[in-house]
Parts: structure tokens; C-alpha cells; sequence
């Protein structure tokens, strides 16, 4: 009988698991030896033909030799997983700097855009929203905001009439009634929305929108809402800039006032004061036109252009851009 | 209000520059909107006179004259027509540099050297018409720097004044506040009576008292309306912005910038009879100085005589009485009309004056007498004549009194947030030229006549912060008792739903409130559109019903500006005047037009279909979890495309359409594609679910698939519900995930496969109820339709 020594035999199964290319082929080398029926599987079926003396030395040298393949192969093994692993890599890689696959890009209007960051800021302060129609009559618009008929002050705004003798409203500040007369002080809100006026120029729009503001309470002062506009203001720029509040008239409010926010050049330094609010201490016939009495409460309320917070914050140099809707002037606000 | 600052100076001492003027205006409420010099450097530019002048002998138009006023005589040739002997005009010196840059250099004109330039008014810079040469008064004194004889060393402080500021509208009135403000002393001026030289007086009858309370003539015999106004009168008419029209107006003109006064003067030859001062019948007519005839209504208030109106109360005076180059004798009106029957009256008839300006906001009722003497002065020594007494009808009970006003020290400090002193509040009022009595603490307030704006105790108070000044009052930051008003959280925000379409590539826009009523018609949505009385143009002219014609015009103009794909929304009101009355309501305009997904080099681009649109609604309303049953119908909007057009119904109400554009408006629009547009109701939009948690099964669940072939016309949601319908508590969800025409389907029908998700919350299922669920599903699908099943 010939006999196959085990250490012929793993040298030549090393050469196979050498030579194995891949993780199929190294497992037939594995069955060829290792296997159920393998040579060295074989060697160990044959170890009981042997003389008992040398059958536990020839058994420990085929064990040695089926330790050393399965070693073997478990590196070949790992080798070939890490090769094939890296060829995957290889065939899978994409030019990262290609573009990914989107939506064209959607974005925010810049005048709610300005308005949504005002409503942010005042509700932290905690004024709620209130909202009112678009078509008011001559009561909410005027007469319950101390616009006597007739008066020199109606023609401060140029009123769209309906055929009927409504009116589209010229400010939100008709909410203010709206709210006053449905409910008891205090109160706090801000009552954004459109506004209209038949005027339409280079710094007109025929439509805009308003952001007014209503606190009404016991005690509420002058310097109350001299400290509300000036926190306000410099919490919308994110800096603090200089605001002066100047007498003026509105009939709604007594003592009236426009503030002014003193702008910063580009270089850093104060630029022009810049018209930005008009506000004032509610007027007491308005209180009284809502059923509260004006010795027992005060309010203040106050009354700002969202375009033109928009226009100062984002730079925007031409009011007219915001209704035209060009897609290259909007993409710009995301 | 225009009012030049050495006018001003003559009536008050001041000892700061105009700059420092218009910035104490605007802090006390007076806005200054432009300080501006009256006329640019005019240096070297001297009073010239005209010594000679003949023909120039090479050309026609030309001139060549001596002039004096220079070192020495100069010769000049110029093209003026008025270029005569004698005549004092603006001389240019050799080196002077005029306003709009020319430098004056000697020069041969046709041959002839000419040493300077004879100037206009435009050339000047003080002026934008030109006759010629600006004619300068015989008595200028020749050689004299012109901007020193015309005081052009000056500057016009352009002033915004509130309505309630009528004290304001003269350079009294001004100076008044100014001194108030300043401390700086009044000039005192008083204006002497007139003595009477001759007895004629007019007859005044006051038959409207209310309107007129006080109506002040007065005649003057003998006037010369050729007389020139002088210069100083001229420029200082003209630094307000008043052209001079004949020394008689001019004076008028000026006694309203002084003392705020509106005057007027009539031809008397005109007049026949009393002067009556009543209502005007409505459809009177009256021709106005501008020379329009217009036909009067009642509530006006006319100055008439005893035949007909002869002038618009306090607003304009008509043309046939007016003074003209023919008028000798005159009477003089200066009067008082209670704003409320001028307000609005001179806007209803297209005119704005500056006496209807300033009796709708108020004159002073004491004033007239005064105003009328000043006139008689001026006007007497401009144009001479022989004045009448002062004839003054009066009825005092209809003069307006000055309230007094109580002001409380406390209430005013409360209202500020201050705490100004007695003594502080005290002097404000006082220097306002308020009459003040002390109550303990508080005050009695009586306000100067000319204070129309003093009524009430706030209006005291807004003077003394005003006065006192804005920026020394305290601040005080935000605080005040905190409360919590939630909004609640079944209504989703506009915020969040806005954000949500930018994320899914939408760019929000805002349209026009008002649009064409052609543009609605065209669309089909003119039903129930509400027209203004006063469109600002015809395309803006009516309330929009939808924002459907927004959306179509911003995309229209962006396809033009060659952009492809976009997809944009609008929220927003919308009008409509119906049956039922007139509603708003907020909606949520869509517009996708395009590609389906952006353009990417893995794939064929697609293009939009209806299924992106609808995706997007559907989105939405899952998102949010909307309150309610949602379905979609088919519509027949005329503006959708017939096949791709539908309602959206939300328990059965319709809540918003969408679909592609009808391929006929896509014509008449004229676009290179096609668009797919939805309009929602954002109250429903916005009204979402309160999530209350059930029990999830743990079990796992299980799918099956059914494939049926049926008639094309079936619509999918009615199969889907009848699955919904007939699965029993073990069908979780159903869906439809393909559709196949084409080979082994018959014409006119579809193949539809949908899958099945089984599950129950408290068991696994076993094969026998999984096949009996399935099964029962098919069996309603095929006694209802004719189905057949596919593999």
C-alpha cells in the first residue's frame, strides 16, 4: 500500500489554497481536503489501520497538518473576502461631486418672511395674533378710530372704496376695535395683515402689509412703549441702534409718535434716521368707542410697514420688487 | 408748508441756523422734510443795467448792448427779446460760473466780443419758466452782488405738517412754536388799524351763521392793479412756492403765509347788491377762478350777492367777480368758516387750495379783523386806493369757544410713565401761550385761539411730553404680568403649512389683492367678483375672487423670463359677493409647472403629470392629519383641462380643485407648457386632528396581492372603498400599486393590482382567516363588477 504522508499532502493543499482565487474555489479546496470525504479526512479514517504503536504519532501529524490548512485557508479566506470587498468598493464608486437629485427650490416670500420673524418676536413678548377682514366699513376703518368724517386726517390715507361706501381697510388697525370689542382688558395682540391704499409710485404700492400692535391694561405708560419699540427694534436687526421716538398725529393715538431708527452705514458708521413705526398712547374716545373706560385703562398701540422692515433688513432698494414675483429677485430669500 | 428762514427770523429772535431749526420742528412733530438754499451760490453775479442796446449788425435775433454794474462797462451781446434800454437784469461777470456749470469767458459772438452774460431765471438756478431776462425793479441798485439785493443768502425749510396743526400754517404761527420750543423771544408786530378815507361799506348778510359765523369786508376805491408788487413781497411769495399774479392777490397770498389768514378779493363792479353768505342750491353753478364751471351741491357754502354765487366759501372764489387788469374799486373778504362745512368739499371738486387747506383744519377765529387791516396796509401801499371802514358781520353764539381744560399732574405722570414737576408742566403751557390756573394739582387749561387742537385733557399732556420733549422721557422695558393664550393645537399655523411647501420646492409669492375684470371673465371666475368705486387702473379694478389669476401671471411672466420649472404658491384672501352676501376667505393657491423631479443625468427627465399635483394635496392633508373625509370628483372647471380636473371634497363639501390648465387657455395665455394649479381652503387646510393613541397590534401582519383586469370607466377610489368595505376588521390598509393596459387586456379596461395589509391587534392569523379575508374582498369586487382575475 502507498502510503500518503499528511505533510505531502498540506503541502500540496497549501499550493491550492495559494492558488485559489476567490472564496468558491478556496471552499472546494477545503471540501478536497477538509471535507467529509477530503484526503486528510481520509488519512484520519485510515489511522485505525495502523499498527497501534504509530497510530497515535501518525494521528497528531495529521491533526497538525488539518490545523495548519484550516489555518491556512481561514487567511486565504480573509484575504480573499478583503479583496473581493475592495473590488466592490472599486466597481461602486460615483464621482461624489456630481449632483444629487432635488426639488427645484422652494422659498419664503422676503415681506412674510420679515413678517414671520416680527410675529416671532412678539409672541415671545407675548402678544397673540388677531386677524381681521380685508373689506371694512367706515366705522372699523375710521369712525371708531377717532376719524371724524369729513376730517383733513381721512385724506392722510387714500382710500379703494366699494360702490357701497366700504372701504378696502387703509391699516390693520380696525382689528384693534375688533378686538376690543369682544373682549375685556387686558389685552395683547398684533394684528398683522394687507393693507391698501389708492397710491401707487415708485415708493407706493397700491397694497401692503401692516403689523399692528394693541396693549391694553392698568398703568400702561409712554415709556412702557418707548421700551417695547426700542427692544423690538433691535432684537428685529439683531443690533442695537439708536431709536428716537418724534412727535406726530395719528387720530387713534394721543400722544402720537414716529419712530426713527438711526441706520448704520456700511463702514459702520450713523447714517440717516430712517422712519420705521408710528405708534401712541390709545386715544380715550377709541377706548370709550369700545366700551372701556379710559380712567381705568390705558393701552398703547403701534403700527408697522412689513415692507419696510423687509426692505431695510435684506437690503431691498425698489418697494415694486415685491409684487413682481420674479423668480430671480425671490430665490434670493431661502 | 414752505417758509423761508429769514422770514421766519423777522419774527422771531433766533440764534441758530436753519439746519438747527428744522431738527427742533421735527423733534416737537413739525417734520421737516427738506431744508434747501432758496438759489445756488450765485457768486459774481451783480445787478446789471442796461445802457445801450442796438442790433447786432450780422445777426437778427441778437442784441448788442452796454451794460453797467461790472468794474467798467462791459459790452455784451444777447438774445433776450426783452433786452431794452434802461432795464435792470442779472449780470454774469467774466469768471463767474453759473448753476448749470457754464463759465463765463469773453467771447466773440458773430464777431462781435461780448464780456459777460445778461441771465434769465432758469439760468440762475431760481426759476424753471422763462420770458427772457428776469426783470429786476427800476430802483435795484446797479453794481449791488444780486444774491445780497434779492436776500438769496436764505433757505426754505420744507415743512409736513399734521392735520391737527393748522396753528402752524403761517410764519406766525411757525414762529410761535418756535419760541415755545426754543425760549427764544417773539417779535413783537402789531399790525395797526387802517383809517378809513372814504364811508363806503358793504352790506353783509350771514344767512348761514352756523357755517359763517363771522364775515369781515371791507372796500377799497381807487386801486392800480398794474401797480408792481415789490420784490421782497415777490421773492417771499415764491420761497413758498407762490407765483406773484398782481400786487391785489399777492397781497392776499402773503397775509395768508403771514398770519394764516385766507383772504379774497372781488371786483366790486361784479357785485350787485348785499353779500349773503348762505348754502348754495344744489346745481348752482358758479365758474371758478380756475375757470372750470361746476355746478354746486348744498352742503357747500357759497358767497353769493344778491344774484348769484360769487365764490366757494373759504375754497375758491369765482371768476367773474375775481379782480382782473380792468378792476378799480374792490372789497375785501377775510372771514370764518367752520371747518366742518369745508372739509372734503374742495377734493369732491378736484381742487386743493391753500385756503380750503387750512379752514378744513381750522384758522384761527380771532383773526380776521387783524388779517384785514394788514391787507388794507399792504395793499394801500402797493397799489394805493381810498379804503372803506371794516364791516364785520357777526354771530358770536356760532363762534367756536376754547375750552378750558383740567389737567392732572397725576394722570399726565401715569400716562408718561414720568415725573415731571408742577413747575415744569406750568412753563410748557405758558410758553405755548396758554392761559394756566392752578387747582391744587392740577391745572386749568386755557389754549391760545389759534389752537383748534385743544380739548381735551390727553391733548394737554401730548403737549407737555411734546414740548418737554420725547427723548427725555423715561423708557421702561417690557414687562408686565405674564399670561399664557395658546393657540390651540387643532389649528396647524400658516407658518408650518407654508414651511412645508417650501420644503417640498415651492416658492412662495404674493399677488395683487385686485384684478381685470377681463382677466377674471377670461378665466371664467368673474361670477361673484366685487368691483371698487375707485380702481386705481381697469386691470386692478376688481376684488380678486381667486388667486388663481395671481399665480397664472406669475408664471407667465417667469416662463418668459425662461424658467422652466418652478413650482409656487400664494396664501391669501380671496372675495366673493354672492347670494348669501360678502365673504373673505383665505386660500392656498398651487402652481406647478415643469418637470417632476428636477433635471438629473441618472434618468430621463419626466415630466409633470396630474399625480405630482395631487401628490402635493394629498401630502398635505396627510401630513397635517386635516380634520375630516377627504375625497376628489371629477370637475368641469372651465379653466382645467376636462380629464385631469378635479373637485376636492371634504365630508362632502367641495374645499378645492386642482387639475392641468385647459389646453384652450394655455392658447390664449400663449405659453410654451403647461401648468397644473390647485386651489385649497386653508380653514380646512389648517384644521387638524388632536392625535388620541389606540392600541397598536404587535402581531405581525401579513400581505396579499390581488390582480383583476376591469372596465376602464370604474373609478379606482369607488374599488378602493369597496375593499375597504368588504376586508372586515382584519384589512388594515389597501392599496392600488399598479395598473397595466395594453396586452392581454381587453380594450376599455384596466388591470389593477392591489395590495391587501391583514392583521389582527391581538392574535397572529392563521392561513384559513388570512385566505377567507382575501377572498371575501373578491367576492364583493366580482358581484358588484365584472372582473377578471389575473395571475
Amino acid at each position: 500500500m502507498t502510503t500518503v504522508s499528511p505533510e505531502g499532502l498540506l503541502e500540496q493543499a497549501l499550493e491550492q489554497v495559494q492558488q485559489a482565487t476567490n472564496e468558491a474555489s478556496l471552499d472546494e479546496v477545503r471540501v478536497a481536503y477538509l471535507g467529509k470525504k477530503g484526503a486528510l479526512t481520509g488519512l484520519l479514517k485510515q489511522l485505525g489501520q495502523l499498527p497501534p504503536e504509530t497510530r497515535r504519532e501518525a494521528g497528531q501529524a495529521v491533526n497538525r497538518c488539518k490545523q495548519a490548512l484550516e489555518t491556512a485557508i481561514e487567511a486565504r479566506h480573509e484575504t480573499l473576502h478583503r479583496q473581493a470587498i475592495e473590488a466592490r468598493l472599486r466597481a461602486e464608486q460615483v464621482d461624489i461631486t456630481m449632483p444629487g437629485r432635488t426639488l427645484p427650490s422652494g422659498g419664503p416670500h422676503p415681506v412674510h418672511r420679515a413678517l414671520d420673524r416680527i410675529l416671532a418676536i412678539f409672541g415671545q413678548l407675548g402678544f397673540n395674533v388677531a386677524t381681521g377682514p380685508e373689506v371694512e366699513d367706515d366705522h372699523y376703518n375710521f369712525g371708531a378710530l377717532n376719524f371724524p368724517e369729513h376730517h383733513p386726517a381721512r385724506a392722510m390715507h387714500d382710500t379703494f372704496y366699494l360702490p357701497d361706501g366700504r372701504v378696502l381697510r387703509t391699516h390693520t388697525s380696525p382689528v384693534q376695535i375688533r378686538v376690543m370689542e369682544s373682549s375685556e382688558p387686558p389685552v395683547r395682540i398684533v394684528a398683522p395683515g394687507r393693507v391698501f391704499r389708492s397710491d401707487s409710485d415708485q415708493t407706493h404700492t397700491p397694497q401692503f402689509h401692516q403689523v399692528e400692535g394693541l396693549l391694553v391694561d392698568r398703568d400702561v405708560s409712554f415709556a412702557d412703549l418707548k421700551g417695547l419699540l426700542s427692544e423690538f427694534v433691535n432684537a428685529f436687526f439683531e443690533e442695537s441702534l439708536e431709536v428716537r421716538l418724534r412727535p406726530s398725529y395719528f387720530p387713534f393715538t394721543e400722544p402720537s409718535a414716529e419712530v426713527d431708527v438711526r441706520w448704520r452705514n456700511e463702514d459702520g458708521s450713523p447714517g440717516r434716521w430712517l422712519e420705521v413705526l408710528g405708534c401712541g398712547i390709545v386715544h380715550p374716545n377709541v377706548l370709550a368707542n369700545c366700551g372701556i373706560d379710559p380712567e381705568e385703562y390705558t393701552g398703547y398701540a403701534f403700527g408697522l410697514g412689513v415692507e419696510r422692515f423687509a426692505m431695510l433688513r435684506y437690503r431691498v432698494n425698489d418697494l415694486r420688487l415685491f409684487f413682481e414675483n420674479d423668480l430671480n429677485f425671490l430665490g434670493q430669500f431661502r | 408748508m414752505k417758509i423761508s428762514y429769514r422770514w421766519l427770523k423777522e419774527w422771531v429772535t433766533l440764534d441758530i441756523d436753519a439746519e438747527q431749526v428744522a431738527e427742533r420742528f421735527t423733534l416737537a412733530g413739525l417734520e421737516v422734510d427738506d431744508v434747501s438754499p432758496v438759489a445756488p451760490p450765485l457768486n459774481g453775479v451783480v445787478v446789471g443795467e442796461i445802457l445801450t442796446a442796438e442790433p447786432h449788425p450780422d445777426a437778427d435775433r441778437l442784441r448788442v448792448c452796454t451794460v453797467a454794474g461790472d468794474e467798467q462797462v462791459r459790452t455784451i451781446v444777447c438774445g433776450a427779446p426783452n433786452a431794452r434800454v434802461g432795464l435792470k437784469a442779472p449780470l454774469a461777470t467774466l469768471g463767474t460760473v453759473l448753476p448749470g456749470g457754464l463759465k463765463i469767458k469773453p467771447a466773440k459772438l458773430r464777431g462781435v466780443r461780448s464780456e459777460g452774460m445778461l441771465c434769465s431765471e432758469p439760468e440762475l438756478g431760481l426759476g424753471e419758466e422763462s420770458g427772457g431776462l428776469l426783470e429786476l425793479p427800476a430802483d435795484a441798485p446797479t453794481g449791488q452782488a444780486l444774491s445780497d439785493y434779492l436776500g438769496l443768502d436764505d433757505q426754505v425749510l420744507d415743512i409736513d405738517l399734521t392735520p391737527n396743526r393748522a396753528d402752524c400754517l403761517s410764519v406766525r404761527g411757525l414762529a410761535r412754536e418756535l419760541a415755545a420750543l426754543t425760549g427764544a423771544s417773539l417779535t413783537q408786530r402789531p399790525v395797526e388799524p387802517v383809517e378809513p378815507a372814504i364811508d363806503d361799506r358793504p352790506t353783509i348778510r350771514l344767512e348761514a351763521p352756523a357755517d359763517c359765523p363771522r364775515y369781515i369786508g371791507r372796500i377799497v376805491r381807487g386801486v392800480n392793479v398794474a401797480a408792481a408788487t415789490p420784490g421782497w413781497m415777490v421773492e417771499a411769495l415764491r420761497r413758498s412756492g407762490i407765483r406773484s399774479l398782481g400786487p391785489i392777490v399777492d397781497v392776499t397770498n402773503f397775509v395768508l403765509l403771514e398770519l394764516g389768514q385766507p383772504m379774497h378779493a372781488f371786483d366790486l363792479a361784479t357785485l350787485t347788491g348785499d353779500i349773503v353768505v348762505r348754502r348754495a342750491r344744489k346745481g348752482e353753478p358758479l365758474q371758478l377762478l380756475d375757470g372750470r364751471d361746476i355746478a354746486l351741491d348744498d352742503d357747500m357754502l357759497v358767497i353769493a350777492d344778491e344774484q348769484k354765487p360769487l365764490a366757494l366759501g373759504g375754497v375758491m372764489g369765482g371768476l367773474p367777480s375775481a379782480v382782473s387788469d380792468e378792476t378799480r374799486d374792490i372789497l375785501l373778504e377775510s372771514a370764518w368758516f367752520d371747518p366742518r362745512v369745508i372739509a372734503g368739499r374742495a377734493r369732491r371738486l378736484g381742487l386743493a387750495t391753500e385756503s380750503a387747506h387750512r379752514f378744513e383744519r381750522g384758522v384761527d377765529p380771532a383773526l380776521q379783523r387783524e388779517a384785514i387791516e394788514r391787507a388794507t396796509a399792504l395793499i394801500i401801499e402797493i397799489a394805493g386806493g381810498q379804503p372803506g371802514p371794516v364791516e364785520e358781520a357777526l354771530s358770536a353764539s356760532d363762534l367756536p369757544v376754547q375750552a378750558t381744560v383740567r389737567l392732572r399732574l397725576d394722570r399726565l405722570n401715569r400716562l408718561l410713565g414720568a415725573e415731571l414737576d408742577g413747575a415744569t408742566v406750568e412753563r410748557i403751557l405758558l410758553g405755548l401761550g396758554m392761559s394756566v390756573e392752578r387747582d391744587g394739582d392740577d391745572f386749568l387749561v386755557q389754549a391760545p385761539s389759534a389752537r383748534r387742537d385743544i380739548a381735551i385733557e390727553v391733548d394737554l399732556i401730548e403737549e407737555v411730553a411734546r414740548v418737554y420733549g420725547y427723548d427725555r422721557l423715561p423708557t421702561r422695558r417690557p414687562g408686565g404680568g405674564l399670561s399664557i393664550e395658546v393657540a390651540s393645537e387643532r389649528r396647524l399655523p400658516e407658518l408650518t403649512l407654508r414651511t412645508q411647501l417650501i420644503a417640498r420646492g415651492f416658492q412662495e409669492i404674493l399677488t395683487w389683492s385686485f384684478v381685470g375684470e377681463d382677466t377674471l371673465k377670461q378665466l371664467g371666475l368673474l361670477d361673484g367678483a366685487q368691483p371698487l368705486a375707485n380702481p386705481l387702473s381697469r386691470d386692478m379694478a376688481v376684488l380678486r375672487t381667486s388667486l388663481l389669476p395671481g399665480l397664472l401671471d406669475t408664471a407667465g411672466s417667469n416662463l418668459r423670463r425662461q424658467h422652466p420649472d418652478f413650482r409656487l404658491f400664494e396664501t391669501g384672501v380671496c372675495f366673493h359677493q354672492g347670494k348669501d352676501g360678502f365673504t373673505e376667505s383665505r386660500r392656498l393657491g398651487l402652481l406647478m409647472t415643469g418637470l417632476g423631479e428636477g433635471e438629473h443625468f441618472s434618468a430621463r427627465p419626466r415630466a409633470l403629470d396630474f399625480f405630482d399635483l395631487k401628490g402635493e394635496v394629498e401630502q398635505l392633508i396627510s401630513l397635517n392629519a386635516c380634520e375630516g373625509e377627504f375625497s376628489f370628483e371629477r370637475s368641469d372647471l372651465p379653466w382645467l383641462h376636462p380629464g385631469q380636473g378635479a373637485t376636492l371634497l371634504c365630508d362632502g363639501n367641495p374645499v378645492g380643485w386642482l387639475g392641468q390648465l385647459h389646453p384652450l387657455l394655455l392658447d390664449q395665455l400663449d405659453w410654451p407648457q403647461t401648468a397644473y394649479v390647485a386651489e385649497l381652503d386653508l380653514a380646512m387646510l389648517t384644521r387638524r386632528r388632536l392625535p388620541q393613541a389606540a392600541p397598536s397590534s404587535r402581531f405581525p401582519q401579513v400581505r396579499r396581492d390581488i390582480s383583476f383586469v376591469i372596465d376602464e370607466t370604474v373609478p379606482a377610489s369607488e374599488i378602493l372603498a369597496l375593499v375597504h368595505a368588504s376586508g372586515g376588521e382584519l384589512l388594515h390598509r389597501a392599496a392600488i400599486f399598479d395598473e397595466y393596459r395594453g396586452q392581454g387586456v381587453a380594450a376599455d379596461c384596466r388591470s389593477l393590482s392591489i395590495s391587501l395589509i391583514l392583521r389582527h391587534i391581538s392574535r397572529t392569523l392563521s392561513d384559513t382567516e388570512i385566505e377567507e379575508a382575501v377572498q371575501a374582498v373578491l367576492a364583493s369586487l366580482r358581484s358588484r363588477y365584472d372582473i377578471k382575475m389575473r395571475g
